[in-house]
C-alpha cells in the first residue's frame, strides 16, 4: 500500500482545510495514486490538467435550471476536505449556488481505494423555493473536451490511422472505459462511468449512452434534486503507464471483483465450456426428416457434422413456428412427433453415443395464462427424466429464470443456454453460457470482424457465434470473427425453412478453428485474455489469449485495411522461444529481435485473419 | 343439434390477378406470391367447410383410416358437435374424403378467388373487417353455419375465421415440403411469434411445414372441397 503514503501536492494554504474557504488563490494541484489533477476555483469550478491532458480548461458541470443557465463565477467554495489514512484517500470540494430563489449545493470528490483507480463523484441538491422542484439539466463540459482530445476512444474503438473507427464492442451492462492515451500509447487513462442500475439513482443516469453517442456534445441529463446531496455521476478513472492493455486489465479485475462466479466453476458444468460447435437442427427440412420413412435422420447429421469437426451439441428446434396453430403448448408438440417422446430419447440415445450433447428449446413467449415458470419447471424436469436431454436452450432470452435454476440441483450437470448474452450481474452469474447472436434481416447487415469484450470479460462463459441470416462473404466474415475471438459457432444452415448452407471451404475452416479452440483451450479461455492490444499497424487489431501464467499466448490478428500489410505487426512482451500461425491462410510470419526487443512480423493478406502461438521465455 | 345440407355453389369459370401475402415472420414460402394471371375453371365449391357429421359419415361408410393416426380426430366427433368443421384431419386425411365425395381440395389461387372474387375483396364480406361476421377471436369452433351473414360474393360461409383450411398440393422446394392454409381461425394466440392467428384476410396464406402426421393435424385444421364443373 505504498502508494497510498504519497503526499497531497497542494497549491494554497492549509487554511483551506478549515470549514471556511477563504484562500483567494483558489486552485487546487493535487495527486491521487497515478493521477495528477488541477482544478481552477477562480471563475467557476475548472479542470485544468489531467495527468498528460494539459489545458483541459474546462469547466466541470454546468446547471441549466429551467432552461436558464446558473451564470460562472456564482459558485461559492464551502469547503475543502482532504483525509487520507492507509487504506482511502478522499479530497472534496463543497460548493453552494444561490440562483433566483433556489438554493443548490453541490461536492465535487475524488476517492482513491487502489493505486491506478480513482473515483469522481459529482453530487448535487437543491433547496427549492416554496418547496416546487424545478427542471434541472446538467452538462459536464470537461468530459466533453476528453471526447474531442484527439487520443480519445470511446470504448471499443482504436485509430485506423485517420479516424476512429470502432472494432470491439460490448453487449452487456459494463460499460468499458473510454481511453485517452499520450501520443505513444503508454500513459493512458480511462473513464467509466459504472452502470450497473441506473434507474435505482440519479447517478450515471444516461452517461453510459452519452459516451457511445456521436452527440455527446448535446448530451445532458436530468436530475432530480431534493435537499439531500445525490449522486449525480460515479465516473471511474483508471490510470496505466502501460498503455490501454493495463487499463483494461484494471478494469476488467474491478469489474469481476463484484461479481459471484462459483457457477462457472462447478466441475459439473464443465461440458458446456467445450460446446464449440452447436448445431442448430430444423426439424422441418430435408436436412433434419426423412419424409418418406417418416423419421428425423439424426445419424445423417451426426455424419455431416464431421465435416465442421464434429458437433458437440445439437439443438433440436420444430415448435416454432409452428406454435399457435391452435392451442397446443410447446410441450404438447413434442408428443405430437412420431412415438411421443420416445423420438427424441431415441435422438438424445444415438447423439450421447457420439459424445453430442442434446438441447430442445423453451419458448417464454408461449407461456400462456394458466402456466408459470414453475410449471414449465416440472415439464421440463418430466422431460429430462423421460429422454435425458442435455441443455435447455433459452430462445429470445438472456436470462436464467429462477424456476430453472432449481432445475440444476436436481440435475447437477443439466446446462442453459440463451439465445441473448446475459446483461446484468444476477444473469451473468447464473446464466453459464449463451450465443453471440448477430445480424439484422431487415437491413443490409454486414458482419463486421471485431472483438466481443464480453468474452474477454468472462472468458469463463463460452459463447457460441451466429448470424443466421448471414451468407456468402458474410458468412465467411463470420468465420474470422470467431477465429478473431477464439469462440465456437452455431451451425445453422436450415432457417425455418430456408436452406443457407455453408460451403465446403467455409465448412473446412470452421473444422480447422473447431480443432485450434479444442488444442488451446486454456489460452483461449484463459483468464489473462485482452481485446484489441497495441498493434504496430494502424490496419492490423489484434486480441491476445492466455492464462495467468503467461508462458504461452495465442494471438489473433487481422488485417482490416484494403492492401496487404508486410513487416512488423506487434511488440512482443518477452523473449521468444517458439512461434507458429495456427489457423488461417498461410502466411510468412517471423519474430525479429531488435535492442532485447521482439517483434512478430508477417506478411498478411487485406482482410485476412491469422491465429498465432508463442511460447515465451520465463 | 339440427343437421343442414352443405350444399354446393357453382362458380364460373373466371381469369383473376393472383396476389398473396405471405406473413410468416422470418423466411418465405417460396411460391410465386403474384400478381400474376390465373384462370379459375367452372367449379362447385362446398357452401360450408365439412363438418363432423359429414367425415363421420364418410369414415362410417368407407371405414377409413389413415396410416398414421396419431391425432387423428382428436376431439372425438359425437352428434353434439356434428355442425362444427371436422378438425384434426391432415391434408391426406382431407384428400382421402374429397375423393370419396368426387371432389378434391381447393389449390390455393382457386380459394382465394372463391373468398374474394372477381371484385378482389379483402374479406369475404366486403373491404372492411367485421369481426362480427366471423368467428374471429374466439375460444373454440362454432357450427359453420354460424356467420351466415359473413358469406362471400358467392355465398361461401367460414372463408375467414372459426378453422383454417387445407389446400391442395405439398409444395416442395427441394429442402423443404409444405402446404398452404387458408383463411385463419378461432384461435388467436397471444404473442407475435405464434402463427398469426384470428381470422384472416382473403389474400392471405400461411405456410404450414410438413412433418409427422401427429403434427401436421391441428384442432385448428379443417377443409372445404371443390367439385370439377362442366
Amino acid at each position: 500500500m505504498k502508494e497510498l503514503t504519497e503526499p497531497l501536492l497542494w497549491a494554497f494554504d492549509v487554511s483551506m482545510m478549515q470549514n471556511k474557504f477563504t484562500d483567494k488563490k483558489k486552485s487546487i494541484d493535487f495527486t491521487l495514486g497515478n493521477l495528477n489533477l488541477s482544478i481552477d476555483l477562480n471563475k467557476n469550478i475548472f479542470l485544468k490538467k489531467l495527468n498528460f491532458i494539459k489545458n483541459i480548461n474546462n469547466e466541470l458541470f454546468i446547471i441549466r435550471v429551467e432552461n436558464k443557465l446558473i451564470p460562472k463565477n456564482k459558485y461559492k467554495i464551502e469547503k475543502v476536505f482532504k483525509n487520507t489514512d492507509v487504506n482511502l484517500t478522499v479530497i472534496s470540494i463543497d460548493f453552494s449556488q444561490n440562483f433566483e430563489n433556489d438554493f443548490f449545493k453541490g461536492r465535487i470528490s475524488f476517492v482513491q481505494k487502489k493505486k491506478n483507480i480513482i473515483d469522481f463523484i459529482f453530487q448535487l441538491s437543491a433547496r427549492w423555493h416554496k418547496d416546487i422542484p424545478k427542471k434541472v439539466l446538467l452538462k459536464f463540459p470537461f468530459i466533453i473536451n476528453l471526447h474531442k482530445n484527439k487520443n480519445f476512444l470511446k470504448p471499443g474503438d482504436i485509430f485506423d490511422g485517420k479516424k476512429r473507427i470502432k472494432k470491439g464492442v460490448w453487449n452487456l451492462h459494463e460499460y468499458p472505459p473510454s481511453i485517452i492515451s499520450d501520443n505513444l500509447g503508454i500513459e493512458t487513462l480511462g473513464f467509466e462511468f459504472y452502470d450497473q442500475f441506473p434507474w435505482q439513482a440519479n447517478y450515471n443516469l444516461g452517461m453510459s449512452e452519452a459516451i457511445s453517442s456521436e452527440n455527446f456534445e448535446k448530451f445532458e441529463t436530468e436530475v432530480q434534486l431534493t435537499q439531500e446531496l445525490t449522486d449525480i455521476i460515479l465516473m471511474k478513472i483508471y490510470t496505466s503507464s502501460k498503455g490501454r492493455e493495463k487499463i483494461f486489465s484494471l478494469w476488467k479485475e474491478n469489474t469481476r471483483k463484484r461479481y459471484d462466479l462459483r457457477k462457472y466453476r462447478d466441475s459439473n458444468n464443465r461440458w458446456i465450456k467445450k460446446n464449440y460447435l452447436q448445431h442448430f437442427m430444423f426439424a422441418y427440412g430435408e436436412e433434419a426428416f426423412d419424409y418418406k420413412k417418416i423419421q428425423f435422420k439424426i445419424n445423417k447429421i451426426i455424419k455431416e457434422g464431421k465435416q465442421f469437426g464434429g458437433y458437440d451439441s445439437i439443438l433440436f428446434w420444430h415448435q416454432y413456428p409452428r406454435l399457435g396453430l391452435d392451442e397446443s403448448n410447446q410441450w404438447q408438440l413434442y408428443k405430437y412427433l412420431p412415438k411421443n417422446y420416445k423420438t427424441i430419447k431415441k435422438i438424445v440415445d444415438i447423439c450421447h453415443s457420439h459424445n453430442i450433447k442434446f438441447f430442445i428449446p423453451f419458448k417464454p413467449w408461449d407461456i400462456r395464462s394458466n402456466e408459470s415458470l414453475d410449471s414449465h419447471a416440472k415439464s421440463l424436469e418430466k422431460f429430462i427424466k423421460e429422454t435425458n436431454i442435455d441443455g435447455f436452450f433459452l430462445d429470445t432470452m438472456s436470462s436464467l429464470p429462477e424456476s430453472f435454476l432449481k432445475i440444476q440441483k436436481k440435475f447437477p450437470s443439466f446446462e442453459f443456454c440463451s439465445e441473448g448474452t446475459p446483461r446484468e450481474q444476477r444473469q451473468i452469474e447464473t446464466l453459464t453460457s449463451s450465443w453471440d447472436q448477430i445480424g439484422d434481416i431487415r437491413r443490409n447487415f454486414k458482419v463486421d470482424i471485431n472483438s466481443n469484450f464480453f468474452r474477454f470479460l468472462f472468458p469463463e462463459h463460452p459463447l457460441n457465434l451466429v448470424s443466421r441470416w448471414s451468407v456468402g462473404s458474410d458468412k465467411d466474415a463470420l468465420i474470422k470473427r470467431a477465429a478473431f475471438n477464439g469462440m465456437g459457432m452455431v451451425i445453422w444452415q436450415d432457417i425455418f425453412g430456408c436452406w443457407l448452407p455453408f460451403s465446403i471451404e467455409q465448412k473446412k475452416k470452421i473444422k480447422s478453428l473447431k480443432n485450434i479452440l479444442k488444442k488451446y483451450h486454456k489460452y483461449f479461455y484463459g483468464d489473462n485474455s485482452i481485446p484489441l492490444i497495441k498493434t504496430l499497424s494502424k490496419k492490423i487489431i489484434c486480441n491476445e489469449f492466455s492464462n495467468s501464467q503467461g508462458k504461452q499466448k495465442i494471438y489473433s490478428i487481422y488485417n482490416f485495411g484494403s492492401n496487404k500489410i508486410n513487416g512488423r505487426i506487434l511488440k512482443l512482451p518477452l523473449a521468444v522461444m517458439e512461434f507458429k500461425q495456427i489457423y488461417g491462410k498461410k502466411v510468412n510470419i517471423q519474430i525479429e529481435k531488435k535492442q532485447n526487443t521482439f517483434y512478430l512480423l508477417a506478411n498478411l493478406d487485406a482482410n485476412d485473419v491469422i491465429l498465432v502461438n508463442i511460447k515465451f521465455k520465463i | 343439434m339440427k343437421s343442414f345440407v352443405n350444399k354446393k355453389i357453382f362458380i364460373e369459370s373466371n381469369e383473376y390477378t393472383y396476389r398473396v401475402e405471405h406473413l410468416t415472420l422470418e423466411g418465405t414460402c417460396s411460391t410465386d406470391h403474384g400478381p400474376r394471371n390465373v384462370k379459375i375453371k367452372n367449379l362447385l365449391v362446398d357452401k360450408y367447410p365439412v363438418t363432423n357429421q359429414q367425415y363421420y359419415f364418410f369414415l362410417k361408410k368407407t371405414g377409413y383410416q389413415p396410416r398414421d393416426s396419431q391425432r387423428f380426430l382428436e376431439h372425438k366427433p359425437n352428434k353434439k358437435i356434428f355442425n362444427l368443421p371436422v378438425v384434426f384431419v391432415s391434408q391426406n386425411d382431407a384428400i382421402a374424403y374429397a375423393k370419396w365425395v368426387g371432389g378434391r381440395l381447393p389449390t390455393d389461387e382457386e380459394w382465394q378467388y372463391i373468398a374474394a372474387g372477381p371484385k378482389y375483396l379483402d374479406w369475404p364480406w366486403g373491404n372492411k373487417f367485421n369481426p362480427l361476421l366471423c368467428n374471429h377471436d374466439g375460444n373454440k369452433l362454432v357450427p359453420v353455419n354460424t356467420h351466415r351473414k359473413g358469406e362471400s360474393w358467392c355465398g361461401c360461409v367460414d372463408m375467414a375465421g372459426n378453422c383454417w383450411e387445407w389446400t391442395a398440393g405439398i409444395h416442395d422446394d427441394g429442402n423443404h415440403q409444405f402446404a398452404l392454409l387458408r383463411g385463419g381461425s378461432y384461435f388467436y394466440a397471444h404473442d407475435h411469434w405464434h402463427v398469426g392467428g384470428g381470422a384472416r384476410k382473403n389474400n392471405y396464406h400461411w405456410k404450414l411445414q410438413i412433418l409427422n402426421e401427429g403434427i401436421n393435424r391441428a384442432a385448428t385444421l379443417g377443409f372445404r372441397c371443390v367439385y370439377d364443373a362442366k
